[in-house]
């Protein structure tokens, strides 16, 4: 692969990490899931760029930490009667009637400590995950890759990210402004004082922009036809109409099973069909677009194939992808697939562009 | 300063028929995915229920298909712009509001924006804020779909409120408003992390505050008022239902000026076709 730095097109790092978070989300096997997060951890520190966002994965990783915590913790908090092995006998604490006859603590049993660990542990992953995502994909690119259904409102958040620094500078002038004058002292009326001019001056600039924004052709009301307009609208609602059908099923487990899993797709694909529908009215060139290069189609496939492999397990070894704590988690050679092959990533793709030269 | 005309602010993003009844069922299904440990129900013979992380692929599709069906005529560029502008001050809001114990500012922008310049543009505002302030942070997690759609429709809500209201009584009636959207939003939010911190009740257990899905709904539902107030009633959602109250009444009037002057500034109405 090229040597080149470059960034990754941000959709494709999305893709990876979905496909590990899925692969992640169908197993509760603690081995499975630690050998996941050393994955990520590697990945996103070869491959982050030095951009502000993506000193964020560290603050992901801390909220796994507090998401294995806090399940460990309501554990022992609340997990009273929970058969097994007991390791610590606490004395336990009835509550009021109202509330369910809860009682607090009372004897904590391996069973279930291990229980909430290896299922805290698995939301741990997930939102890790998410968050090696965040980390390693710039988000304004993201806002660039909306689909075009989504351009007005895409265009807003973008409006929206490069606002907030003028704000600040709105605020530091009305400040200064208003300390230069006499007027009233009370907190109110001053927060009032302060208020009301910086959201004028907010609304004033963002009228000018849209003036702006009207010349250069944005918000154009489109050229759609009645009819179009009518079976993208057709094609939305039979869309989520089938999807509500298929989310019931997928709950009600006495419902027939063609109604659960086949309905759910075949409404996705066809409300997903509405949106690229109602996209195509929507005729805008893109400045320098991010291109999808042998290397993002690489990452993807990693990404697809992990989660492939995931529901593979979930649906052959049982034993594997949700062991009984009562006994040794154990690995197949399919697990380990699992569990490395997200590594392929750091190989497959371009290093990242860091400032002040290669590293 | 003090006239507070109703009838001279317009709908930013009007709703067509198919947009209203689009946005029902959309509105439906994100409610059937919050309120999933009530709906289940297992057959015979099933002994592990997991938590659907399929919803949280889904609800974002959802959310999209919705949002792109109400702006899917076009969308003038003030309205954008003032979209665009309003999204980002409530992402402000949010960013230094966040962290101080349930005292979240975030609600009484959305509320107000929703009153002015209408349902529609509540609710794609409610999306856009939270995505916006998600974007910034760098918080984009497996709660956003989630948390997005809730604001969605507390702006949504809050352009519902009639229309007629004015004055004084205006002001009461939002904080109300800002008041019992505080606190559906934290049973909400809850409601979707439950299963997922609480983890399912395993056979065998008892006396545990987790959803148990051969329990019927009655049952989860009341373990579950027991957890919510347990654990964020009296704290985080009193907080935050509070200072939106407060933020209304103290700001409201102010600030309901300011955007209905930006509103007759920005909003065309269609007066004959």
């Amino acid at each position: 692969m090229s040597a080149l730095p470059r960034d990754l097109h941000p959709v494709a790092w999305w893709l990876w990490a979905i496909g590990l978070a899925t692969a992640a989300s169908l197993t509760t096997n603690p081995l499975l899931l630690l050998m996941i997060v050393g994955v990520v951890g590697v990945v996103v520190t070869t491959r982050r760029t030095d951009h502000p966002w993506a000193r964020s994965f560290r603050f992901y990783v801390w909220l796994g930490v507090a998401a294995v915590v806090l399940r460990v913790l309501w554990r022992v908090v609340l997990g009273g009667g929970y058969p097994g092995e007991v390791v610590l006998d606490l004395p336990e604490v009835p509550l009021p009637d109202f509330v369910l006859g809860v009682t607090l603590l009372g004897p904590v049993t391996r069973e279930a400590l291990l229980a909430g660990l290896y299922d805290g542990l698995r939301l741990a992953t997930l939102v890790i995950c998410v968050g090696a995502a965040n980390s390693l994909a710039n988000p304004k690119r993201l806002l660039r890759s909306l689909p075009p259904a989504l351009y007005e409102v895409g265009t807003a958040l973008v409006v929206a990210v490069t606002v907030l620094p003028q704000l600040t500078q709105s605020i530091q002038r009305v400040r200064a402004a208003q300390a230069l004058r006499a007027g009233d002292t009370g907190r109110v009326r001053r927060l009032r004082r302060f208020l009301v001019p910086v959201l004028e001056d907010t609304f004033d600039r963002s009228l000018a922009l849209a003036a702006g924004m009207d010349t250069r052709g944005y918000g154009r009301a489109g050229t759609a036809t009645a009819t179009e307009r009518r079976t993208t609208g057709a094609l939305v609602l039979a869309g989520l109409c089938g999807v509500v059908v298929g989310v019931y099923a997928l709950l009600d487990q006495t419902a027939p099973r063609l109604l659960a899993a086949p309905m759910l797709v075949v409404g996705t694909l066809v409300a997903v069909a509405g949106l690229v529908n109602a996209g195509r009215r929507v005729q805008r060139t893109r400045y320098r677009p991010d291109r999808w290069r042998p290397a993002e189609l690489a990452v993807v496939a990693v990404g697809l194939m992990v989660g492939a492999l995931g529901w593979w397990l979930n649906h052959h070894e049982l034993a594997i992808a949700y062991p009984a704590v009562t006994a040794t988690p154990e690995v197949s050679l399919t697990a380990l697939a699992v569990g490395l092959l997200g590594l392929v990533a750091v190989v497959v793709s371009p290093p990242p562009r860091v400032q002040g030269g290669a590293r | 300063m003090s006239a507070t005309t109703s009838g001279t602010s317009g709908i930013a993003i009007p709703l067509s028929a198919r947009s209203r009844v689009t946005l029902t069922v959309a509105s439906v299904l994100g409610l059937m995915m919050l309120c999933w440990p009530l709906l289940v129900r297992v057959g015979d013979g099933v002994s592990r229920i997991d938590p659907p992380f399929l919803f949280l692929l889904l609800l974002p599709v959802v959310i999209a298909v919705v949002v792109a069906e109400m702006s899917e005529g076009g969308m003038d560029a003030r309205v954008l712009a003032i979209l665009g502008v309003l999204s980002a001050v409530n992402a402000l809001l949010r960013l230094v509001s966040a962290g101080t114990a349930g005292v979240e500012l975030v609600f009484f922008l959305l509320i107000l924006s929703g009153r002015v310049f209408g349902a529609g543009f509540g609710f794609v505002l409610g999306v856009t804020s939270l995505f916006a302030s998600a974007l910034l942070t760098a918080g984009v997690g497996p709660w956003l779909p989630f948390q997005m759609l809730c604001a969605a429709w507390v702006g949504l809500g809050a352009g519902l409120l009639p229309r007629r209201v004015t004055g004084r009584a205006e002001i009461a009636m939002l904080a109300a408003y800002g008041v019992v959207a505080a606190y559906l939003f934290g049973a909400l939010m809850n409601l979707s992390g439950w299963p997922f911190l609480l983890g399912v009740a395993v056979p065998g257990a008892e006396g545990d505050l987790s959803f148990d899905p051969t329990a019927g709904a009655l049952h989860n539902l009341r373990t579950f008022a027991a957890y919510t107030l347990i654990t964020s009633t009296g704290s985080f959602d009193t907080g935050r239902a509070i200072t939106t109250a407060i933020a209304v009444v103290v700001l409201g009037p102010a600030v309901l000026t300011t955007l209905r002057r930006a509103s007759r500034r920005a909003v065309v109405v269609q007066t004959a076709s």
